[in-house]
């Protein structure tokens, strides 16, 4: 009897599982099936459900009419910029506050978590300046400094929560087999941390991926858009074209969702530990 | 042989180096790059600056005079506040029903969280633009859904009416920030101990008393901070605004910060942008002392 109601069970839990997901998921429907349909039928009124017919010529007619590659280069040489430098300055500081006890480490931990509440949309007009005064304007480092500088916190909390954990007894041990402090760092911290080191790539790969705020505002050159400022600059205050734009943006989240596929649970975990101590 | 140092505070440095130097280039980046700007944004505030002429005047505390004396701010305030409260009540309660069903101990659970999260993780821009297409007054998916129930006769435009912009953006943020709700409620579900679930039925508690009486309370702690996040992120949520309607149509959908942007940035007022920008500022330390009070109170 336990198991016709742990199966009836199992079966309501799915149901209700599938059933959000779908919902969840719903505007992903409406724009990869919108993509496929023709260009007769997209402009339907009212919308079709599904395609009548599958067509694939937005996906053959994108490449020539929208630059599209030119920002997914773009937006991965932004998000890995981002990342490098966000963890060369994360590591070092999230190690030494680790390991060390100095006047000044708890001012230090808590301004940088002040400044993850600082959206930089507030500070905008001031950063703006500052963009301007380096000479920086319209190049990438105008988005990859801020970005980096935003996703700081994030990255020095988490490894500095994560470096806590790893005993000193085995730093303390390859120093007597006479590693250096690098060494020390490279080759036994950095691996052990691995797990905190994806969350930490991870977060920074994707803030610097998804955000507009900052290439709408430091780059005017289009020749050196990411993603998201290329979709917008295809809104169109009159007319814009759609069939474009969603096939855009399909192919714009295309690299998300392989990295969500290959790096799964590794992205929940991450994100939890980034705001709940647990 | 020892150094010799002129003072205690020297030679504290001299010994601890290692540890100031690591810390160094992290802290003059961040004071270079956001400590800088918020000191820029407060002088600024002060001044009648125009991006496009070079020329500064000082002007004092005009721009906050004009702000706060003029009707249209506490307009700005109210939607802000409208914007906030839809959106934070919107993302927990949906946060709270797919945690809750996903805490279910079944196979696949990790599938399921890791495709929820999907939303979160895509170009804010991106939704903001599928969004649109669904609410598209001819060609839009939402407008064919509500065709065919009969709740409408014909298309209606939902971002291009004042009454029903607000709505029709607040549903795109929601969808964004759900996933991080869920994925922070279901982290503090995971940490209750099941032995309290196990006395509880026992004693003969149904699940509704359950959920009320166990899961409800042994969660406060984490739904504080995920609303009390929720409702910084919400606050500051600029990208889906700007693509969705740019603040218009008449304000409509004019945020606090998308003032900021469209005052400073778009139309080169950035005096006056500045001095929008050091009143979000203080919203903005209000909930960070409180957050900062929660999350590292006893732990440093």
């Amino acid at each position: 009897m336990t198991t016709i109601q742990d199966s009836l069970r199992t079966v309501r839990v799915y149901g209700i599982l599938i059933a959000l997901l779908g919902v969840v998921l719903l505007p992903f429907y409406v724009m990869f099936s919108s993509t496929l349909k023709s260009e007769a039928e997209l402009f339907r009124t009212p919308a079709t459900l599904t395609p009548d017919a599958v067509s694939i010529g937005a996906y053959q007619a994108v490449w020539g009419s929208t630059d599209v590659v030119l920002w997914i280069l773009n937006s991965v040489i932004i998000s890995v910029g981002t990342v490098l430098l966000a963890l060369v300055l994360a590591i070092p500081a999230a190690y030494s506050c680790a390991r060390n006890d100095f006047v000044g480490k708890r001012t230090f931990l808590l301004s940088v978590l002040v400044v993850q509440m600082f959206a930089p949309v507030v500070l905008i007009v001031g950063l703006f300046d500052v963009i301007t005064e380096l000479g920086l304007f319209n190049s990438y480092l105008a988005v990859i400094i801020p970005a980096a500088a935003f996703t700081l916190p994030f990255n020095i909390w988490m490894l500095y929560g994560y470096f806590q954990t790893i005993p000193v007894a085995l730093e303390d041990a390859a120093r007597i087999d006479g590693a250096t402090q690098r060494q020390v760092l490279t080759k036994i911290v950095l691996p052990i941390s691995k797990p905190a080191l994806v969350a930490s790539v991870t977060y920074t790969f994707l803030y610097a991926w998804n955000r507009l705020l900052f290439v709408l505002t430091f780059l005017t050159d289009s020749a050196k858009y990411n993603i998201p400022r290329g979709v917008f600059s295809m809104v169109g205050a009159l007319q814009t074209d759609w069939r474009m734009m969603l096939t855009v943006s399909v192919l714009g989240i295309l690299p998300i969702l392989l990295l969500f596929a290959v790096l799964e649970e590794h992205i929940a975990s991450g994100m939890t530990a980034g705001a709940v101590k647990q | 042989m020892e150094r010799v140092f002129r003072s205690q505070k020297l030679r504290y440095v001299h010994q601890h180096r290692w540890a100031y130097l690591l810390i160094a280039p992290a802290a003059v980046f961040l004071l270079a790059v956001v400590g800088y700007p918020i000191v820029e944004t407060f002088r600024l505030s002060l001044y009648q600056s125009q991006a496009s002429a070079a020329t500064e005047t000082f002007v004092g505390l005009a721009h906050y005079e004009a702000i706060l004396t003029d009707q249209a701010f506490y307009d700005l305030l109210y939607r802000t506040g409208k914007w906030v409260l839809a959106g934070v009540l919107g993302k927990t309660l949906l946060g709270l029903l797919i945690a809750v069903a996903l805490n279910a101990d079944v196979r696949g659970q990790k599938f399921f969280r890791t495709a929820f999260l999907i939303p979160w993780g895509i170009p804010y821009a991106i939704s903001a633009v599928v969004f649109r297409w669904i609410e598209h007054p001819q060609y839009g998916a939402l407008n064919a859904a509500l065709l065919q129930l009969g709740v409408i006769e014909q298309g209606v435009g939902i971002l291009g009416n004042p009454d029903t912009a607000l709505l029709g953006v607040v549903v795109a943020d929601i969808w964004i920030g759900t996933p991080f709700m869920a994925i922070i409620i279901l982290a503090g579900l995971q940490s209750i101990p099941v032995e309290l679930y196990e006395a509880a039925s026992i004693d003969g508690a149904d699940r509704y008393q359950q959920f009320r009486y166990i899961t409800l309370p042994q969660l406060k702690g984490v739904l504080f901070i995920a609303t009390l996040l929720s409702t910084i992120w919400t606050f500051v949520s600029f990208d889906v605004i700007w693509t969705m309607t740019r603040g218009g149509p008449l304000n409509a959908t004019t945020t606090l910060v998308i003032q900021i942007y469209q005052v400073g940035l778009e139309n080169g007022a950035m005096g006056r942008g500045a001095a929008y920008s050091v009143i979000g500022f203080f919203v903005l330390l209000m909930f960070a002392l409180v957050y900062i009070r929660v999350y590292a109170g006893d732990d440093l």
